[in-house]
Parts: structure tokens; sequence; C-alpha cells
């Protein structure tokens, strides 16, 4: 139990309903009051909420420390990409493909990489972002190289006649607003559901886990298989925000930011993953002021998140939570 | 076409000596330490720097110039082992993971912001060609493979003989024990921070005259080259990281030639996947320990 839960069951009053209300209705409210770079941010922030659920279930719940986010966020951008330009498939159709890919692609990947101990699980999945890179760049006559592919077209819908296009940061800002609450319903339902639990009991002692009957490796696998989907659609709908993708989709950075998400948060809980996409908003607005600077102070967030909130910073809301919840 | 091929393997053992040089560092912190060094690259970076810095603003000779490198990246090293490195002795995976990147954010950040980000030219080193059995070779490439081999040997006698190597190994094995015993854990990882990162930088002096370039976003490739040559030779193995970085070199030299120049790059972790499906603690380790 969090503290925010411990207390909220002594005291009885529980005020994460009501904050959670207010922070739905804000966010559904927030192209009224938010600039046009903000709203960017925020869009950008609920675009990688998706493969950081997908990370959380990973690392978080099951305690597999994975650098291959980057990896399928970039197999979901080109696989929806190339539907849209080449096959002019509605946005729907791209959005699903790209997390099927990404998904069927973790299978052949995840099987010789989770057998793996720790580190070196680590760094068969930071090789899937490089050898993932190498491919956009070189297979030229699909991925067009270097150049990219561009114009990828805004996501339209379209059932029978009837079709309308998401254009404009406004309509768009709904658009994953609305695939985000759904994707962390989804993260939230299979971390109550019996497997959640079996998942956690992998990440506390696996032997153990295995010794009481769960099948540790068929778990493992499709946890990898369910985040490489959840990287997938959020590759997707970044492909189609920014309209284009480059080999560039494949990088580091992204494996990194996912992890600031999680770890930044607190990873093992829906409400710190949240909470890290919000904080990464805020860091990149904040970091805005100074563009040469901005990576060196990158670094030394991450330094002050290693050392002073190995956590994450969601259990200091919870800590002020219990101090409110108290005062009342 | 034979001619060709042993050319292209003398090549790749150069190449293999400078990726032997700046892994057995970073295999040699991560068996101290236990924690992967992203930001193993930066020193490299830092080393090569600093010899940079020394001809060009002071005209210094060469092997100044590679002494200043080296001094200059252990100079940063105690500083960055002092406030990172010995703080993740014992901490979770994620931990070391996430404060190396940082590290490596902030050093090559720092030298772009100063030095600015622009390819610069490197002008010192030997790069006279000699003949040698019939094959011409730079200077510089020969003294690549001699101080190669000065640094394994040193390493291995420094390891099985001396007091500090025998307390790495010690540590490298049980952290506890060596805590019960009184060995001084942090000093030993602070030290073997230091030494690796190094010889990071020593290998970066190597290797500038011949690549000729220098700039500050070097480090990253370096890392990633280093990564999976650490992994092969089975992890804080000395020898299987000497023998798993030549192999490296020489497959790349290989692939570069004879498949495309763009697949270089990919041979390194392409080969780990390979090998960890047939033998998934590496090369040369019997069991896993990490």
């Amino acid at each position: 139990m969090t503290p925010a839960e411990l207390s909220a069951a002594t005291t009885g009053r529980d005020l994460r309903l009501p904050f959670g209300i207010a922070l739905v209705a804000l966010a559904c409210v927030a192209p009224l009051f938010l600039g046009n770079y903000p709203l960017h941010a925020m869009i950008i922030a609920l675009i990688f909420l998706l493969p950081a659920h997908g990370l959380n279930l990973l690392l978080g719940y099951t305690g597999l420390l994975s650098l291959a986010q980057a990896a399928f966020f970039g197999i979901g951008a080109y696989t929806s990409a190339l539907l849209a330009v080449h096959f002019g498939t509605p946005f729907y159709v791209n959005f699903l493909a790209a997390g099927l890919a990404a998904g069927a692609i973790a299978l052949p990947l995840g099987i010789p990489a989770l057998r793996l101990r720790a580190t070196s699980f680590v760094m068969c999945t930071l090789g899937f972002v490089i050898i993932g890179q190498a491919i956009a760049k070189n297979w030229i006559s699909l991925t067009r190289g270097d150049m990219g592919l561009a114009a990828i077209p805004k996501p339209y819908f379209a059932l029978g006649p009837a079709s309308f296009t998401v254009s404009g940061t406004v309509g768009f800002y709904y658009l994953v607003l609305a695939i985000a609450a759904i994707a962390t319903l989804v993260a939230y339902l299979i971390v109550r559901s019996p497997a959640g639990r079996n998942m956690i009991a992998i990440r506390e002692n696996e032997t153990l886990a295995e010794s009481v009957g769960i099948p540790t490796w068929h778990y493992k696998l499709i946890v990898f298989m369910i985040s490489a989907a959840f990287a997938g659609l959020g590759g997707s709908l970044y492909a189609h925000y920014l309209t284009v993708v480059s080999p560039l989709t494949f990088q580091m950075y992204y494996s990194t930011t996912m992890l600031i998400i999680v770890l930044g948060g607190g990873a093992g809980t829906i409400s710190g993953v949240i909470f890290g996409s919000l904080l990464f908003v805020g860091l990149t607005e904040a970091l805005r002021v100074a563009p040469e600077l901005r990576m060196i102070a990158y670094g030394f967030f991450l330094l002050g998140l290693v050392f002073w909130f190995p956590s994450g910073f969601a259990p200091l809301i919870g800590r002020f939570w219990s101090l409110l919840e108290r005062r009342k | 076409m034979f001619y060709t091929i042993i050319e292209q393997v003398v090549n790749g053992i150069v190449s293999g000596s400078v990726y032997a040089i700046v892994a057995v560092g970073m295999t040699m912190i991560f068996g101290v330490l236990r924690a992967i060094n992203f930001a193993h690259g930066e020193y490299y970076m830092l080393g090569t720097f600093g010899a940079w810095f020394a001809i060009e603003y002071f005209d210094l000779p060469y092997p100044v110039a590679v002494v200043i490198g080296v001094v200059a990246t252990a100079v940063i090293a105690v500083v960055v082992g002092n406030f990172v490195m010995q703080r993740i002795v014992g901490a979770p995976a994620e931990a070391g993971v996430l404060a190396t990147l940082g590290v490596a954010l902030i050093l090559q950040n720092t030298v772009i912001l100063v030095f600015g980000g622009s390819y610069k030219f490197f002008s010192g080193g030997y790069i006279e060609p000699v003949s040698v059995f019939g094959f011409t070779l730079a200077e510089q490439r020969i003294l690549i493979i001699i101080v190669g081999l000065i640094v394994f040997v040193g390493l291995e006698l420094m390891v099985t003989y001396s007091r500090m190597g025998k307390a790495m190994r010690a540590v490298s094995q049980n952290i506890e024990c060596c805590a019960v015993v009184g060995i001084d854990v942090r000093h030993i990882a602070l030290w073997t921070f230091i030494i690796g990162a190094g010889l990071a930088a020593l290998s970066g002096v190597l290797t500038a005259p011949v690549n000729v370039s220098v700039y500050g976003g070097m480090g990253e490739l370096i890392t990633f080259k280093t990564l999976p040559i650490i992994i092969m030779g089975g992890l804080g193995n000395v020898r299987g990281t000497f023998v798993a970085a030549m192999i490296l070199g020489i497959a790349e030299s290989l692939v570069a030639t004879y498949v495309g120049l763009q697949f270089r790059d990919t041979v390194g972790f392409a080969t780990l996947m390979l090998v960890l499906m047939w033998r998934p603690h590496g090369l040369f380790s019997a069991q896993a320990r990490f």
C-alpha cells in the first residue's frame, strides 16, 4: 500500500477520486487555456504515455528492465506510415496494425532475449534499437533510408460513406487524450487482474513464482509482447502527429524518455506513470528557455532522480496527500 | 584478393586493439561496480579532446598531448567517480543505467557547449607509412597494436600480482565478503573506475590520428560498440574481452569491405544476438555470474 492508500484507509476520506475527476476535467478543457506550444508538449506526453504504460508493465510489474521500447515505437511508426502512404488506409486500421506488428515482432525477439540474465537482457534490448535503426536506414526501397517517409496523412476515419479527418492541434489533442485514457484503462485492468498479481510475483521472486506453478516464461514473453504493442501504438500516433518518420524514430533518446516517465513517476503504479508523463511535459517546457543547456540539465535531472528520488517523484505526492488528508 | 583479405584482417586487428583497450576498462568497471557504464565512450571522447586541445592551443608534441588527454580524463573520472559511480555500488540495475546515461549527457553536451558541435581536425600522431612483410601500414596503427599488447600484459600482471588487482578481483567476486574482511569497497570501486576511464581515454588519443576528425558526439558510437564486446567476452572477464574485441574488429573490417560499409556498425549487436542464442552467458563463461 502506498502512504496515500494507507492514510485513506485509516481516515476513511479518499480524496483520490475527486482529484482524479478534477484532473480528467482539467485535461478535457486544457485547449481552452493552453497555448499552442504547451498543447503540443501535452500531445507528445500523451503519446509517450502509451509506450510508458507498456514499459511499466514490463519493468514496474514484471521486473524486466528493457531499452527496446524505442525499437517497437519505431516499428509502429513505420508500419503506420507505410500503410497510410502506400494504401491510404483509415487511421484506425494503421493504428491497430502498428500495435499488432510491434507485438508480433516482439515474439521472435523476446524468445532469445528473455533467456538472458538481467544485464545481458538490457544490452540485448538496446541492440534491437540499433539494428532497427540500421534497417530503417538501409532498406531504402521500403523506407527511403535517411530521407524517411514524409507527407503522412493526418488521421482520418471512414465508416461507409461518412468520413472525417482530424486536423489541427486541438482535434489531435482530443484524439490522443481519448486513446491515452483507453490505454490507461487497459493497463489498469491488466494489473488488477490475476495476471497482474502473477506478474508482481515474478518481479518479487521469479524462482518462488515458478515453484508455486506460475508459468513465468509464458508470462514474461506475453508481457514483453504487450509492452511492445503499447509502444507500437504510440509510434503510430507519433507518425500521424508529426506526419514524418525517419530512422531517427529509432533512437536511444526515446527509450531514455520512457524510462524517465516510468521511473520518474514511480514504477509499478499506473498513476505514477501518468504523473511521470506530466512531469516530462513540465521538464521539456522548463528546459525550453536554454536549448544548448537543455541536454546538460536533462543529465543532471537524471542524476537527481536516481540519487534523491529512487522510487520516483510520485511518492512525494503521496506524502503531501496524507498531510492534506490529516489536516481536514 | 588474398592480399586484400590479409590487409582487412590487419586493419581489423588494429580496430580490435582499440576496442579491446576501451572494453577492458568497461568490463572491469562492470565487474567491480556491477553497473553498465553508458558513459564509457564519453571518456574516450574526453581523452581525444584533451589531446586535441593541447595540440591546437599549446602546440605540444603528440606524446605530451597523449599524457595530457589521459590525465585530464582521469581528473574528470575522479569527480564523476566520487559523486556518481561510488553511489551506484549495490544500487538496482536501473539506477546504474539512468545515472550513467545522465553522466553521458552531461559530459557530451558540456564538450559541445564549450568547443562547439562541429568536426575538428586532429593534426598529431605518426602517419608516415612503413612497410612490414610487404604490407604498408601507418606507424600509428603499429603503435596501436603495440600499446594494446602492453596494456593487456600490464593489466594481467596487475590483476594477478598487485594488492590492488587482487582486491579488484575479490570485489568482483563477492562484495559482501570483501566488506566483511575489511576491504574498502568504495575505494576499490573508485580506482577501478579511474583506471577504466583512463584506458578509454588512452584508446581515444591513440585512434585520433587514424580517424583524423574529433567531435563531441563521438563517444556514443564507441559505447554502443563496447557493450556487445563486454557481453560476448563474459561480463568482468578480461581475457574474454580481448578475444571478443579482436573478433568484432576483424568481423567489422571484413563486413565493411565485402558486404557494405553501412552495415559495419550493426555487426556488434547482430553477432551478440547470434552468440547469445547459442551461449547465453557469453563466449568465455561457463555460467552466468551477472
